[in-house]
C-alpha cells in the first residue's frame, strides 16, 4: 500500500462515514463476542491444568450398571476404603483421597461455629496434588494427625495479620479436635472442582459402617500415573480386582454391577455424572459455536459491504489501472486495506470485550478476565486471518473490473450478476444464522421460564429449609428440642422432617422391589424416610389410600417387628412401575420380596431435584422419630427472610456447636436452575449481538443496493413510478433471501434445540410458535429496513437521482 | 400546451446559492419541435428537468394543459409523467440489469395497461426506431446508437404528449447522432410534440423553433424560417 492507497481509503471511509462505522462496528462487535466466549470456552475446558503435572493425575470413578436404577452412569466419588485396598494388591500405587470439601465441617470459636470448606485427605496428597506454599510445607506437614494446612483466605480469616504457623483451631468434622497449622497454601483458583480452604490429615479410623462396602461412595480417590500408558495398564486390572475384593458385597462378576474408571482430572469438571446429560459440554460447545458464527456473521457482514463499497470504487480502480497498477498491486491494495480495517476493528473488539466483561461475568456468574499477553498474539493472527478471508473477495472482485468499460462512460460497473448473487447469498446465510440465533433464544428463554414456574406437586414459595440438622455433630435429643421449638415460632405454620426436600438433600436412595408373583429383582424406585409433618408442608394429598398416621401404630417403620410388612405411600409414576393400572388398584397391595412393603396410598409425583432429571418413580417409608440424615421443610406465612433469621437465631441458640445451613426453596431450587440460566443468559447475549449485526449488515447493505439503483430509481420515477411502486420493488426484492434464510434456519434451530431440549426432563415442548416468531421478527426487522432506505431514495427528486453517478 | 410564467430555479447548499433559472417564460405548443441551446452551465437541463416534473421549481407557475403542475403531490405527477411524457438523456440511462425489450417495456409498466396489448406495443415500438433484432440483448452489449434507440423506444412506447430530450445525441458519432435526429423528427412529423437540448447547431436546425438560453435566462426565440 502506498501513500495514495492510503489516502484514497480514508477518503473513502470519510465520504461513507456511516457503512465505515457499520463495518468496523459490526467487525468490532463479532470480535468481541468472539473473544469473551472464547475466554468463557477457554476457562471451562481449561479446568485443573493450573495444578502442576495434573494430566498424570486421574481420578477414579465409580460406574454403576443395575437394571432400571436411577444410579446408573459413572459417578467421582468411590468407597471410602477402596484406596487401600488398591495400594495391598498394586504395590508402589501412588494415590490419595479427599473426604469432604465443600462445606465439608466447622471452625468452632468462642462458643460458635462456621462451616468451612474442610477435606481430610491422605499423607502423601501432595505427591499427587503439589498446591503452590507461601509458608510451611505441604509434603511432610499431614503425616502428623494434628497438623492441618489452610489457605490464605482461611489464615486472614482466622489469624488476620499474625503468623498462622504454630497456632491452634478447633475443627469438628465427625467431631471435634484441635489442630496445629503447619502451613498456608494458596487460594485455590477458580477453574478447579477441588474446594477446599482447610485440609486435615484422614483419621486412620472413620466413623463410617460402609467405609470398606463396595459399591458405596463416600470420598473422591485419586491416582498419579507417569505415563497414560501407565493408566491404562492399570485400568485393565481392574475388573478382576473389583470381582476378587467386591465379592463379598457384589456377589459374582462384581465388575458388572459396580466398575471403576480412570477419568484425567482436566476432563472432570464438564463430565456428566450419573444419569445427567452432557448438559455442561453441550452448554460450553453451544456457546463456543455461537462465539463462532456470530464472528462468521461479522466477517460476513465485513465482505457484503466491502463489496458493495467495492462497485462505488470501480472507477478508482480502473483509473488506477490505467496509470499502471497491476492486479497484484490492486489486491495488495485491498488486502491490505481489508488488515487494516480488520485492525481497527480487533482493537475495538478487545476495548468492547474489556468493557462488556463485567456484564457478562455478572451475567454467567464467571470472574473472566483478559489475559493480554495470550491474546494480543491471538488477536494479531486473528486479525491477519480475518483480514485475509474478509478481503480476499473484495480484492478479487475490485482488481478484476475491465478498466476500459468501466471509464467508456456509462456503463455502470457494480461487481455484476456474479457480485450480486454472491451477496445475496452471503445475506441468506448471515440471516438464517440470526433466524436460528432467535429461535433459539426463544427456546432457552421459555424453557428456563417453564422450570421457574413449573408445578413442582408443591407450593415453593413459603418454603424454608434447614439443612444443618443432618449434621453428625447434631445430637438426637438437640434436634428434637430445635424441632420442637420451631413449630412455636410465630410465623411458621408446619415443621416436616425428611431425608429429602425441594432442591435436594443430597441424600438419595433406591431399591429393587421383587413383585409378587413375577421373576427377578423387580424395578428400582427410590425411597424416601418421611418424618412427621411432612406431607403437611408440602401440601401433599393422596390421591388414592390415605397418608402416614401416627394413629396408625404400624405405619412408623422404626417400631416394626421383623417380618411384618412397612407401610409405604407410592408416587403416581410407581403405580405402573409396580405394575398397577390405577392408584386405586395399589392400594392395600404388598409388593417386595423378602423386605415386604404394603401400600396404603398414592400421592401425586414431587419434584424435589433437578429439572434435568428424570423424576423416577418413588416410594416414602415412615420414621415417626427422626429420619436418618433428616432436613426439616417449614411452610411459613409471613415474610420468609425474616421467619428464616428467627429460625437461625433460635438454632444458634440451641445448637451452637453447629453452625445454621438453611435457605428458601426459591432459592435451594434457583441453584437448580443456574447454570442453565447462566448459559441462557450467555447466549441471549452472544445471540442478540449477533441479530444485532446482522441487521447492521442488512441496513448496510440495503442502504448500498438502494444507492447503487438511485439511477434505477430516477429513471422508473421519470416513467412515472411513484414511491409506493420503488418501496414495493425493493421490499421485494429484499425479502426473497430473507425468507431463503428461514428455510436454512429451521432445520438447524430444530435439531439444535432438540439436542438441547433433550437434556431436560421437565421441558417445554418444541412448539411452531418459536420458529414463527423468529420469522416474523427477521421479515419486520428486514422490512423496516428497507422501508428506511428505499423511502428516502423514493423521495428523492429524480433529477437529482438521474445526476448521480 | 405548457405554459411557464416567471420559472425560478435556485438551489442553496450549505455554502453557495446557485441560480439555474430566473424568471423564464416559455410557452410550447402542441405539435411543437423546439431546440433549446447554450452554453453548459447554462440552466438547460434544470428546465428541462422542471418541464418533465423530476425537479420542481422554487419559484413561478408552470401550466401544463389546463392543469397547474406546482399544486400536484408527488404520486399524482408520478402518474402523469406515466401518462403524458416521454424522456430521452445523454447517456441513455438504461437500466444494466434488464434487456433493450425489458428497458421498453419498464416505459409501459407505470400505467397500468393490460400484458397483451403492451407486448404489441413495445414490439412496435422497438421496430419504429429500428432495434426490435436487439430486443434481447443488454445495454451493454450495444453500441452507443443502439442504446439511444433502445432508449427512444422507451420514451416514446406509451405514445407520450411530449418528449423531452437531454443532449440526446451529445454521447453519439455523427452518423448515429443523425439517426437519432431522424427519428425524433419523424416522431414530430408523426405530431408528438418535442421540447431537445442540444449543442449541435444543425440538430437544431431540424427544430421548428430554437431558444437560446444564457445564465439561466431565455435571451432568444425564433422560429426557423421555411
Ligand atoms: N443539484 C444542484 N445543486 C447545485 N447546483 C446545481 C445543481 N444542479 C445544477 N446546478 C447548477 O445549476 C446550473 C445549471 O445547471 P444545468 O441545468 O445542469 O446546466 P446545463 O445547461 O449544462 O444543463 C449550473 O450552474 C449547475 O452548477
Ligand atoms: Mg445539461
Amino acid at each position: 500500500m502506498n501513500r495514495f492507497a492510503l489516502l484514497s481509503l480514508y477518503r473513502s471511509l470519510t465520504r461513507h462515514k456511516l457503512y465505515a462505522a457499520l463495518n468496523v462496528g459490526g467487525l468490532a462487535v463479532g470480535i468481541a463476542v468472539f473473544l469473551v466466549l472464547a475466554l468463557y470456552v477457554r476457562f471451562e475446558t481449561g479446568f485443573e491444568t493450573w495444578l502442576p503435572r495434573h494430566d498424570q493425575v486421574y481420578l477414579v470413578q465409580t460406574e454403576w450398571h443395575i437394571p432400571d436404577s436411577p444410579f446408573n452412569g459413572a459417578f467421582p466419588n468411590t468407597m471410602g476404603g477402596l484406596l487401600d485396598q488398591m495400594r495391598e494388591d498394586f504395590p508402589g500405587l501412588v494415590g490419595t483421597r479427599i473426604r469432604g470439601g465443600e462445606k465439608g465441617g466447622s471452625v468452632l470459636r468462642g462458643g460458635g461455629a462456621t462451616t468451612e470448606d474442610i477435606a481430610q485427605v491422605d499423607p502423601n496428597f501432595f505427591r499427587v496434588f503439589d498446591l503452590p506454599m507461601l509458608s510451611g510445607r505441604g509434603d511432610t506437614a499431614l503425616a502428623s494427625p494434628a497438623s492441618a494446612l489452610i489457605s490464605e483466605t482461611a489464615a486472614r480469616k482466622y489469624f488476620g495479620t499474625s503468623d498462622p504457623i504454630g497456632q491452634t483451631l478447633t475443627i469438628a468434622v465427625d467431631s471435634p479436635q484441635v489442630y496445629r497449622v503447619a502451613g498456608v497454601f494458596r487460594d485455590l483458583p477458580q477453574d478447579t472442582e477441588l474446594q477446599f480452604s482447610v485440609l486435615l490429615p484422614l483419621p486412620k479410623t472413620v466413623p463410617n459402617p460402609y467405609w470398606y462396602h463396595w459399591g458405596s461412595t463416600s470420598i473422591s480417590t485419586y491416582l498419579r500415573f507417569a505415563t497414560a500408558a501407565d493408566a491404562r495398564s492399570f485400568a485393565q486390572k481392574l475388573p478382576p480386582f473389583i470381582d476378587r475384593r467386591g465379592f463379598k458385597d457384589l456377589g459374582k462378576d462384581a465388575h458388572k454391577t459396580v466398575n471403576l474408571t480412570l477419568l484425567p482430572i482436566a476432563r472432570q469438571h464438564l463430565e456428566p455424572q450419573g444419569q445427567q446429560s452432557a448438559s455442561r459440554k453441550i452448554t460450553v460447545a453451544t456457546l463456543g459455536i455461537v462465539g463462532l458464527l456470530t464472528l462468521l456473521i461479522a466477517i460476513i457482514n465485513y465482505v457484503n459491504l466491502a463489496t458493495a463499497r467495492a462497485g462505488l470504487r470501480a472507477r478508482e480502480v480502473a483509473i488506477r489501472k490505467v496509470l499502471g497498477a497491476d492486479r497484484g498491486a490492486l489486491i495488495r491494495q485491498f488486502l491490505g486495506e481489508a488488515v487494516l480495517m480488520v485492525a481497527v476493528a480487533a482493537l475495538g473488539g478487545l476495548i468492547l470485550a474489556e468493557l462488556g466483561l463485567p456484564l457478562v461475568n455478572a451475567a454467567g456468574g464467571l470472574s473472566l478476565t483478559i489475559p493480554y499477553a495470550e491474546i494480543v498474539p491471538a488477536l494479531i493472527g486473528l486479525t491477519l486471518l480475518v483480514g485475509i478471508v474478509a478481503g480476499a473477495y473484495p480484492a478479487l472482485l475490485l482488481s478484476s473490473f475491465p478498466a476500459a468499460s468501466v471509464l467508456a462512460s456509462a456503463r455502470a460497473p457494480g461487481g455484476g450478476r456474479a457480485g450480486t448473487r454472491m451477496r445475496e447469498t452471503l445475506v441468506v446465510v448471515q440471516f438464517g444464522l440470526a433466524i436460528a440465533f432467535m429461535i433459539g433464544t426463544f427456546v432457552l428463554v421459555a424453557q428456563t421460564r417453564h422450570v421457574r414456574n413449573a408445578d413442582l406437586g408443591f407450593r415453593r414459595d413459603g418454603l424454608l429449609l434447614v439443612t444443618s440438622l443432618s449434621d453428625s455433630n447434631v445430637t438426637p435429643a438437640q434436634a428434637h428440642a430445635v424441632l420442637a421449638a420451631m413449630r412455636t415460632l410465630p410465623g411458621i405454620t408446619a415443621v416436616g422432617i425428611a431425608n429429602q426436600m425441594a432442591g435436594g438433600s443430597g441424600t438419595n436412595n433406591a431399591d429393587n422391589v421383587p413383585l409378587p408373583g413375577k421373576p427377578g429383582n423387580g424395578p428400582s424406585l427410590r425411597w424416601i424416610e418421611a418424618g412427621q409433618g411432612f406431607f403437611d408442608v408440602y401440601g401433599t394429598k393422596p390421591i388414592a389410600g390415605r397418608l402416614f398416621d401416627d394413629a396408625h401404630g404400624s405405619d412408623d417403620g422404626t417400631k416394626r417387628a421383623k417380618g411384618v410388612a412397612e407401610n409405604i405411600v407410592i408416587t403416581r409414576k410407581a403405580v405402573a412401575t409396580l405394575g398397577f393400572r390405577t392408584p386405586a388398584d395399589a392400594v392395600g397391595k404388598t409388593v417386595g420380596g423378602s423386605n415386604p412393603l404394603t401400600i396404603i396410598g398414592v400421592v401425586p409425583d414431587l419434584r424435589f431435584l433437578s429439572p434435568r432429571l428424570p423424576n423416577d418413580p418413588t416410594y416414602y417409608v415412615y420414621k415417626r422419630d427422626l429420619p436418618s440424615d433428616p432436613v426439616a421443610s417449614l411452610r411459613v406465612s409471613g415474610d420468609p427472610r425474616a421467619i428464616l433469621a428467627s429460625v437461625r437465631t433460635l438454632w444458634q441458640q440451641m445448637v451452637p456447636q453447629v453452625p445454621f445451613d438453611g435457605d428458601t426453596a426459591d432459592a435451594r431450587l434457583g441453584r437448580l436452575y443456574q447454570a442453565d440460566d447462566r448459559a441462557t443468559r450467555l447466549f441471549a447475549i452472544g445471540a442478540g449481538l449477533a441479530v444485532l449485526i446482522g441487521c447492521v449488515g442488512l441496513w448496510g447493505l440495503a442502504s448500498f443496493n438502494t444507492q447503487r439503483r438511485v439511477k434505477e430509481i430516477g429513471i422508473r420515477k421519470t416513467l412515472g413510478a411513484s414511491s409506493g411502486d420503488i418501496v414495493r420493488l425493493l421490499i421485494g426484492q429484499f425479502l426473497r433471501p430473507v425468507m431463503i434464510a428461514n428455510l436454512l434456519a429451521w432445520p438447524l434451530a430444530f435439531v439444535a434445540m432438540r439436542t438441547w431440549l433433550a437434556g431436560f426432563d421437565d421441558r417445554v415442548a418444541l412448539s411452531p410458535l418459536y420458529f414463527g416468531a423468529a420469522t416474523l421478527l427477521a421479515v419486520a426487522i428486514a422490512v423496516l429496513t428497507v422501508i428506511g432506505q428505499s423511502r428516502r431514495a423514493s423521495r428523492a427528486a429524480p433529477a437529482w437521482a438521474m445526476r448521480h453517478e | 400546451m405548457i405554459r411557464l410564467d416567471s420559472v425560478q430555479r435556485r438551489y442553496v447548499s450549505e455554502e453557495v446559492e446557485t441560480t439555474a433559472l430566473y424568471d423564464v417564460d416559455l410557452a410550447v405548443e402542441t405539435g411543437e419541435f423546439v431546440a433549446i441551446m447554450g452554453p453548459s452551465g447554462c440552466g438547460k437541463s434544470t428546465l428541462l428537468n422542471i418541464l418533465g416534473t423530476v425537479d420542481r421549481p422554487t419559484g413561478g407557475r408552470y401550466r401544463f394543459g389546463e392543469q397547474e403542475l406546482a399544486a400536484l403531490a408527488e404520486p399524482a405527477l408520478a402518474r402523469f409523467r406515466a401518462e403524458t411524457l416521454g424522456f430521452v438523456f445523454q447517456s441513455f440511462n438504461l437500466i444494466d440489469e434488464l434487456t433493450v425489450e425489458e428497458n421498453v417495456a419498464l416505459g409501459l409498466a407505470y400505467r397500468g395497461s393490460r400484458a397483451q396489448a403492451r407486448r404489441a406495443r413495445v414490439a412496435e415500438a422497438m421496430d419504429r426506431v429500428g432495434i426490435a433484432h436487439r430486443s434481447r440483448h443488454y445495454p451493454h452489449q450495444l453500441s452507443g446508437g443502439q442504446q439511444q434507440r433502445a432508449a427512444i423506444a422507451r420514451a416514446i412506447v406509451g405514445d407520450p404528449k411530449l418528449i423531452l430530450a437531454d443532449e440526446p445525441t451529445g454521447n453519439l458519432d455523427t452518423e448515429n447522432g443523425a439517426q437519432v435526429m431522424n427519428i425524433l423528427a419523424g416522431l414530430n412529423e408523426g405530431g408528438a410534440t418535442i421540447v431537445m437540448v442540444t449543442h449541435s447547431p444543425s440538430h437544431a436546425d431540424m427544430a421548428k423553433r430554437r431558444i437560446d438560453m444564457l445564465d439561466g435566462r431565455v435571451i432568444a426565440s425564433a422560429l426557423r424560417a421555411i
